[in-house]
């Protein structure tokens, strides 16, 4: 046997994800430039197919100019819940690989396989196992790099691609980093790179030369991680763990100039609403919301506080009442926002002078219960029946795992 | 006008009414301090718009001098302090500017006109009352603890201060907790009987009592309230809220009875809360017979357990608390022994020293 990597981290990192979904599930489209859209109305690519991308079609671009490029480009509009089932399926099924399984996008996992190489071989091997798992559970390609720190891995995956495996023994990491621009590594952006330009520092390899004291002055731990991350020695650890999430908001882009009192108020309970059963669903409380309606001229609204933390939809959005009698005075809005800005785990300390509990924590608890089993919506105050049929967005920082469960 | 007065003199009025005015101001008169000065005496005024503190200084002989300006407050006392202990000061007002001279420094400092300073509020129709200092002090130090800090229910981030028949009483709440002191005193009440201190005055004026027999005056009505101590005089708007009705909230009729030593019930805590989840803070205590055990645990799986004896002989309870309120309770508690009055787990708790119900601490349990 080999001997055992001091850490071996795997990144699965899925090819042209939404592009090859689509030509998963639409073979007529498989081997043609396809780019995806958000919904119908988009106009910017959020992901090309590597046919198109052989056009020089990128993310970002915006239609006319793909279309320049390459006359027999095809849109398609995204449909979000299908890649959030494939990223899904395909997430859960790394996890029976290792239990140690970072879910660091919707197309992107880190894998600490530290532990699996007496059982499962070593960390090349475990790539291959994990690239075979990919392609069973989804029918697409993966590109997977494997090194001893989550950097080098997410470096190595970029080496070849689609289907590709790249391997970076831990011994041999700072050696292959070290003609590689500092910029092209995960984490360094501008302003930490052109500090570390003007210090004649462009390459990894030029960091050792730099005292680490430097860039911890400058920007803390922050800069330690990434000095021993150029030298590939990157110790940030395999996050299983889901942060708390720092705020929780749902928004809306309502019919364009609205000027509905009655409609801006629906659109605000059902914000309400789901904020609310977020809040819930983290066992979390808050008390700051910032609630917001979208005018011409900016946002209309401001903060607004419970007297006690809570979760209830009723709750908040009898804040946001206050907020249209405050600040609504009948101008034509295009857009609500309601984001809990300080959510908190419930911590069961109990009030002196409660008033409010009691029945409505029941309730919603009946109906959270009801609607995790049955789905969204399937109990809900009779008020929110107005508001139906509304079409869910993707957001780009969406994960299959989190505080975001659903699009 | 010039002023010639000893730093000895000066210095601890100033650093008194100095206290009271915030560091970062929007308006800029509220940086200084104000002095007037005349018939023989200087007062010096600090103001935040809520609290106001005037100390007066004697000015010996300069009976004739007459007139007032004001001057930036943290630099005129930064002056002074740095001064050395034996100093004399030499203060010149003149065309907007004053010209500070002492040994071989001097100073030039901008004014403001004083007609800018923000006039002390008369306080029409005032109710007086007399309390020794040092029991106001008491009041204070047995309940600040429990005030909210920016609470949205306002109300609660001060003090209520009750005149009661043959007595004070002082509530402080955060709606977790709520410590309540009484003191016997000579009083009456009249048509007010309940006013709420803001936080800032509750601060300053623990700063300003001390702890002896000297009498204090007390002036109120419904909108301010005004506490003369010799040659400083305290001033507070009281805020305009309804205190919550505390009375309803302390538990009667707890069965479950347990008398500890407080220094060993207190230690015990505090080490088993080095483990307590920094946020929550919270601790379980289990009552069984001569045994309170406490038990903590953080989310990185660290434990602490304490057994601590007591007298018990109730049924046996588990309960959960915010160990800081409990430990905030039996510091404030003067008494060696300390009783726990408990219902059952889901009601609040009342902590007291054993023999001693003029200082009572009520807590509420929190679900583990």
């Amino acid at each position: 046997m080999d001997k055992l990597w001091e850490r071996a981290i795997i990144l699965v990192d899925m090819n042209a994800f939404f592009a090859s979904v689509e030509q998963l599930d639409r073979p007529e489209l498989r081997g043609r430039p396809i780019g995806i859209t958000n919904g119908a109305e988009g106009t910017c690519i959020i992901t090309c197919s590597y046919e198109a991308r052989a056009f020089g079609i990128r993310t970002g671009m915006r239609l006319r100019e793909a279309r320049e490029r390459c006359a027999h480009f095809q849109v398609i509009p995204s449909r979000p819940g299908r890649y959030v089932a494939v990223s899904s399926a395909i997430m859960q099924a790394l996890h029976n690989i290792t239990p140690e399984v970072e879910v660091f996008s919707i197309d992107e996992a880190f894998l600490d396989v530290t532990g699996c190489q007496r059982l499962l071989g070593p960390p090349e091997q475990i790539a291959r196992l994990v690239k075979q798992t990919v392609y069973e559970v989804s029918g697409l390609y993966c590109s997977v790099g494997v090194s001893g720190d989550k950097t080098t891995a997410k470096w190595a995956a970029k080496q070849q691609k689609p289907d590709g495996l790249t391997v970076v023994p831990p011994w041999q990491a700072a050696e292959r980093l070290r003609e590689v621009a500092l910029t092209e590594l995960c984490g360094i952006a501008k302003g930490i790179g052109s500090f570390l330009a003007e210090r004649g520092i462009h390459r990894c390899g030029d960091m050792a030369r730099l005292p680490v004291g430097e860039l911890s002055r400058r920007f803390g731990n922050l800069g330690r991680r990434i000095w021993l991350m150029a030298q590939g020695m990157d110790p940030s650890p395999v996050e299983t763990r889901i942060a708390a999430p720092k705020s929780i908001g749902h928004g809306k882009v309502m019919p364009p100039a609205t000027t509905d009192r009655e409609v801006i108020l629906d659109f605000l309970d059902h914000m309400s609403f789901k904020v609310g059963a977020r809040l819930r669903r983290h066992q979390m409380v808050a008390r700051e919301f910032s609630i917001g309606l979208r005018a011409d001229t900016g946002w209309l609204g401001g903060q607004y506080m419970l007297s006690v933390p809570g979760n209830d939809g009723g709750q908040i959005f009898r804040l946001c009442r206050l907020m249209v009698e405050r600040h609504w005075r009948g101008e034509p809005v295009h857009q609500v926002q309601i984001t809990a800005s300080d959510p908190r785990p419930v911590d069961g300390q109990l009030e002196l002078f409660a008033a409010e509990e009691g029945a409505t924590g029941k309730g919603n608890a009946v109906m959270d219960a009801v609607n995790e089993r049955f789905g969204e919506y399937t109990l809900t105050p009779a008020r929110l029946l107005r508001r139906g049929g509304m079409h869910n967005v993707i957001a780009p920082a969406w994960r299959p795992t989190g505080h975001r469960k659903t699009v | 006008m010039k002023i010639r007065i000893s730093r000895e003199a000066l210095l601890k009025p100033l650093q008194l009414v100095s206290g009271v005015v915030e560091k970062r101001q929007t308006m800029a008169i509220l940086s200084n301090v104000l002095l007037h000065i005349s018939q023989g005496k200087m007062v010096l005024t600090g103001t935040d718009l809520e609290v106001e503190l005037t100390a007066s200084i004697l000015l010996e002989g300069m009976d004739d001098l007459d007139g007032e300006i004001t001057l930036p407050a943290r630099k005129f006392l930064d002056i002074c302090k740095s001064l050395p202990d034996d100093a004399m000061l030499d203060i010149q007002i003149d065309e907007g500017r004053a010209l500070i001279r002492s040994g071989k420094s001097r100073f030039n400092l901008t004014t403001l006109p004083a007609s800018e300073f923000p006039a002390t509020e008369k306080i029409a129709g005032a109710r007086e009352y007399t309390v020794a200092q040092g029991q106001f002090l008491h009041l204070i130090e047995q309940t600040h603890f429990c005030m909210a800090n920016q609470d949205v229910r306002y109300y609660l981030n001060g003090l209520l201060l009750e005149l009661r028949d043959g007595g004070l009483r002082t509530v402080a709440t955060d709606g977790h907790r709520l410590a309540l002191c009484d003191v016997a005193a000579d009083i009456v009440p009249a048509d007010i009987s309940q006013i709420i201190i803001p936080r800032k005055g509750v601060v300053e004026l623990s700063r300003l009592l001390d702890d002896s027999d000297t009498p204090c005056n007390l002036q109120l009505n419904s909108g301010f309230l005004r506490i003369t101590l010799g040659d400083v005089v305290f001033t507070s708007k009281l805020i305009d809220g309804r205190f919550p009705d505390y009375e309803r909230v302390i538990p009667r009729g707890g069965d479950k009875i347990v008398v500890a030593d407080k220094n060993i019930l207190l230690h015990g805590l505090q080490r088993a809360s080095i483990l307590s989840n920094d946020k929550f803070r919270g601790v379980r205590l289990n009552l069984l017979p001569n045994l309170l055990r406490a038990t903590v645990n953080n989310p990185e799986q660290e434990e602490a357990e304490e057994e601590i004896d007591v007298e018990y002989n109730g049924e046996e309870l588990e309960i959960g608390f915010n160990v800081s309120y409990i430990l905030d309770a039996l510091n404030a508690i003067k008494q060696d022994q300390v009783r726990l009055v408990l219902i059952d787990s889901n009601s609040s708790c009342v902590i007291h020293g054993v023999d001693a119900e003029d200082a009572r601490y009520v807590v509420m349990p929190m679900r583990l």
